[in-house]
C-alpha cells in the first residue's frame, strides 16, 4: 500500500468508521484517560462491528467499551483500566475471565520496538527484556536471537502492521494533516506502521492553520478525516477540554453492574448518534471541561473525589 | 505533630530516590507519583523526575490528579520526552530508577500485573504491565511497593504469572538473562520497609504499630529479618508539608483501605529538622 496522495480527505463518521472492517487489527490512539478516539469508537459500536483485534498501549474504557459491546476477537495492549481511581476494566475483565476473548497482553516498549519494524519493512527487532517474564508464553510469535555481534541473546519480536490507526486530534485540515498535543503517545508511530489512519479532530482549520501549529500527523498517512467535536470525550483533548472523570465513574458504575448495565449505558449514550451523545452529556458539562484553564481551583475541582460517594 | 500512614509511607517511598537520580514513575502509582515530588522538594532537589504517562520532564504540577495522563502533570516543564525517547533512554540504561508495584509480588521481587490465577482462565484479569516487563531489565534500581501487604494475598511465595521480572526468575538470574539493570533495591509495604540480600527480600524497618509477628503472618514467602531491625523514622516537618502541597487531591489515599488510613502517628517534639538523607 503507498502513502495517500493529497486530496480532501474529509468524511462523516459513519464512513470513516467503515474504513475499519469486521476482523480488522485496529491501533487505537492516545492512552488512558487522554485523546481516546472514543467517538470512533462509539461509531463502531453502532455499526456493530466484530472480530477486531485491538492493538495499543495504556487503554481505558475505549477497549471496556468495544470488548463490552462485543466488538472485539483479541486485545494486545500493555494495560487496560482506569488505575487506581476506578480500578480494573469490568467489561475487559469479564470477558478475559470468561475467556470470551484472547487477551495477548503486551508491553509498551515491545510494541514499540513491533511498531518500528514495521515501519522500516523490517522482518524483526531485537529487545533485551521480556526474557523471564510470563508476558513470552502470551506471546509464541517471539523468538530468542543471538547477537552476531556480541553473542547476547535478545527476544526477536516481528513487525505489527495494524490495518488500520484510530486516532483524534484537536485540529486539522481537510487533507487530513492532524496536529496534536503532547503525549503524542504511540500515535505517531501508529500513523506510520498502520496501512491507513483514520482520524476524527475537535475542528476542521485552514491548512495555513495547521501548519502554523504544526502537523504531527501528516495527510499523506491519512485515508479519512472527520469533523467531531469533543470527539475525545470522555477522554480529554487538550488544550481543549480536560477528561471527564464523573462520566468515567458513571460508565464504570455501569459496566461493574453487569452487561445490562452496560447496555443500559450503551443506550443511552451511545447507540443513537455523536449529536444526541453530546446533547446526553449536556452543553453546560461540556464548557466546564472546556473551561478547564479558567483557573487552577476550577481545574482541580474537575477531579475532586469529594462527590464519589454521591 | 499527627501524621496518616498515607503520609508516612509516601514519605518512606521518596527516601529510597538518591540525589541526582533520573527517576520514572508508572502509570496508575499515586502514591509513587506523589513520592518523586516530595523527594524532588526535599533531600533530592537535583534529581531528573519523568512524570508518568506525560513523560514530562521536572514539571510542577499545581495538583496530582486522579489519572496519569493529564495535562497539570506537564505543567511548569520546559520539556516533555516523546513516549520512544523514555522508553529509548530507559532501555539503553539512562534510567536509575523506576517505581513498581503488583497485584503479587513474591520474595525475589518478581511481581504480577497481569492475572491471578490461570493466565488462560484468570480468576480475576487484572489490568497489565505497561512497559513494566521490558524497563525491569535495564532500569538501574527498582523501588517495589504495595499498600495491600496486610491482605496476605500480596507478598506471595510464587507469582501466579511474572509479568515483571525481580532478581531471579524461573529461567534464572538477571545476571545469566542478561539484564542490564540492578533490580529490585527496596519493598516498601503499609508494614514496612524491606531491601533485598542476595537477590531476597529481608524486613529492615517497621512502622511502630506493627509487630513482626504480623508481618510475618501477612508474608507468603520466608520472611527474613535484619538483626538490627528498625521503625522507619517518622516523617520531618519538611516532608509531611511537601506531601501535603503536593497532593491536594489525596489522590495517594485511594491506594490505601478504609481500615489503613485510621492509622494516624504523632510525634511529641516537633521536627524542624529537612528530614532524612534518603534510607540508603
Amino acid at each position: 500500500m503507498s502513502l495517500f496522495p493529497p486530496a480532501d480527505k474529509r468524511a462523516s463518521l459513519a464512513d470513516a468508521a467503515a474504513l475499519v472492517i469486521d476482523g480488522a487489527m485496529v491501533a487505537l490512539g492516545g492512552g488512558l484517560s487522554a485523546r481516546l478516539p472514543m467517538a470512533l469508537v462509539r461509531e463502531l459500536v453502532r455499526q456493530r462491528r466484530s472480530g477486531l483485534h485491538l492493538v495499543g498501549s495504556a487503554h481505558s474504557i475505549d477497549v471496556d467499551m468495544l470488548v463490552g459491546a462485543g466488538a472485539v476477537r483479541r486485545c494486545e495492549e500493555s494495560y487496560v483500566g482506569f488505575e487506581q481511581d476506578f480500578g480494573l476494566a469490568p467489561a475487559y475483565r469479564r470477558a478475559a475471565e470468561d475467556a470470551a476473548i484472547e487477551v495477548a497482553e503486551s508491553c509498551c516498549a515491545t510494541i514499540l520496538a513491533q511498531l518500528r519494524a514495521a515501519e522500516m519493512g523490517l522482518p524483526f527487532l531485537p529487545v533485551r527484556g521480556v526474557r523471564g517474564s510470563d508476558i513470552v508464553r502470551l506471546h509464541p510469535e517471539y523468538a530468542e536471537v543471538t547477537c552476531p555481534f556480541t553473542g547476547e541473546t535478545l527476544v526477536a519480536v516481528p513487525p505489527l502492521r495494524p490495518d488500520v490507526a484510530l486516532l483524534h486530534a484537536p485540529s486539522g485540515d481537510r487533507y487530513g494533516n492532524l496536529h496534536l498535543e503532547q503525549p503524542y503517545v504511540l500515535d505517531e508511530r501508529f500513523a506510520s506502521a498502520s496501512r491507513m489512519v483514520v482520524a476524527t479532530v475537535d475542528e476542521l482549520v485552514s491548512t495555513e492553520q495547521v501548519t502554523a501549529a504544526g502537523v504531527t500527523i501528516p495527510g499523506h498517512l491519512v485515508a479519512a478525516v472527520a469533523h467531531v467535536p469533543f470527539g475525545a470525550h470522555p477522554a480529554s483533548c487538550y488544550p481543549r477540554y480536560a477528561y471527564d472523570r464523573s462520566h468515567l465513574r458513571e460508565y464504570v458504575a455501569a459496566a461493574q453492574s453487569g452487561p445490562e448495565g452496560l447496555d443500559k449505558y450503551l443506550a443511552a449514550y451511545v447507540q443513537d448518534s455523536e449529536e444526541s451523545y453530546r446533547g446526553a452529556i449536556g452543553p453546560d458539562r461540556l464548557s466546564l471541561l472546556a473551561a478547564w484553564s479558567r483557573s487552577t481551583d476550577a481545574w482541580q475541582e474537575l477531579f475532586s473525589r469529594a462527590g464519589d460517594s454521591a | 505533630m499527627t501524621w496518616t500512614i498515607d503520609e508516612w509511607f509516601v514519605v518512606a517511598l521518596a527516601r529510597t530516590i538518591r540525589p541526582r537520580e533520573t527517576v520514572f514513575h508508572g502509570f496508575g502509582s499515586p502514591c509513587a507519583q506523589v513520592a518523586m515530588h516530595v523527594a524532588r522538594r526535599t533531600h533530592a532537589r537535583d534529581m531528573l523526575l519523568v512524570e508518568g504517562a506525560t513523560y514530562a520532564i521536572n514539571p510542577d504540577p499545581p495538583f496530582i490528579p486522579p489519572t496519569s495522563n493529564d495535562d497539570s502533570l506537564r505543567q511548569g516543564a520546559a520539556y516533555s520526552m516523546r513516549f520512544e525517547e523514555f522508553f529509548d533512554a530507559a532501555i539503553r540504561g539512562d534510567v536509575d530508577r523506576m517505581f513498581l508495584s503488583g497485584g503479587q509480588i513474591d520474595g525475589y521481587g518478581n511481581t504480577n500485573v497481569t492475572a491471578i490465577g490461570p493466565a488462560g482462565r484468570p480468576k480475576v484479569k487484572l489490568g497489565g504491565g505497561g512497559g513494566g516487563c521490558n524497563l525491569s531489565a535495564t532500569i538501574g534500581h527498582l523501588t517495589v511497593w504495595t499498600t495491600r501487604h496486610r491482605s496476605g494475598r500480596t507478598l506471595v511465595r510464587d507469582c501466579d504469572f511474572v509479568t515483571d521480572m525481580g532478581h531471579r526468575t524461573r529461567l534464572g538470574t538477571r545476571a545469566e538473562l542478561g539484564f542490564t539493570g540492578g533490580g529490585p533495591q527496596w519493598l516498601v509495604t503499609e508494614l514496612g520497609v524491606f531491601d533485598y540480600r542476595q537477590g531476597q527480600a529481608r524486613l529492615v524497618q517497621t512502622f511502630p504499630d506493627v509487630s513482626v509477628a504480623e508481618v510475618r503472618a501477612a508474608t507468603g514467602f520466608a520472611l527474613q529479618v535484619a538483626g538490627d531491625l528498625r521503625t522507619v523514622p517518622p516523617p520531618s516537618a519538611s516532608e509531611l508539608a511537601a506531601v501535603r502541597s503536593v497532593d491536594p487531591l489525596g489522590v495517594r489515599t485511594s491506594e490505601f483501605s478504609a481500615k489503613e488510613l485510621a492509622r494516624v502517628f504523632e510525634s511529641r517534639a516537633f521536627d524542624q529538622g529537612h528530614g532524612q538523607d534518603c534510607a540508603c
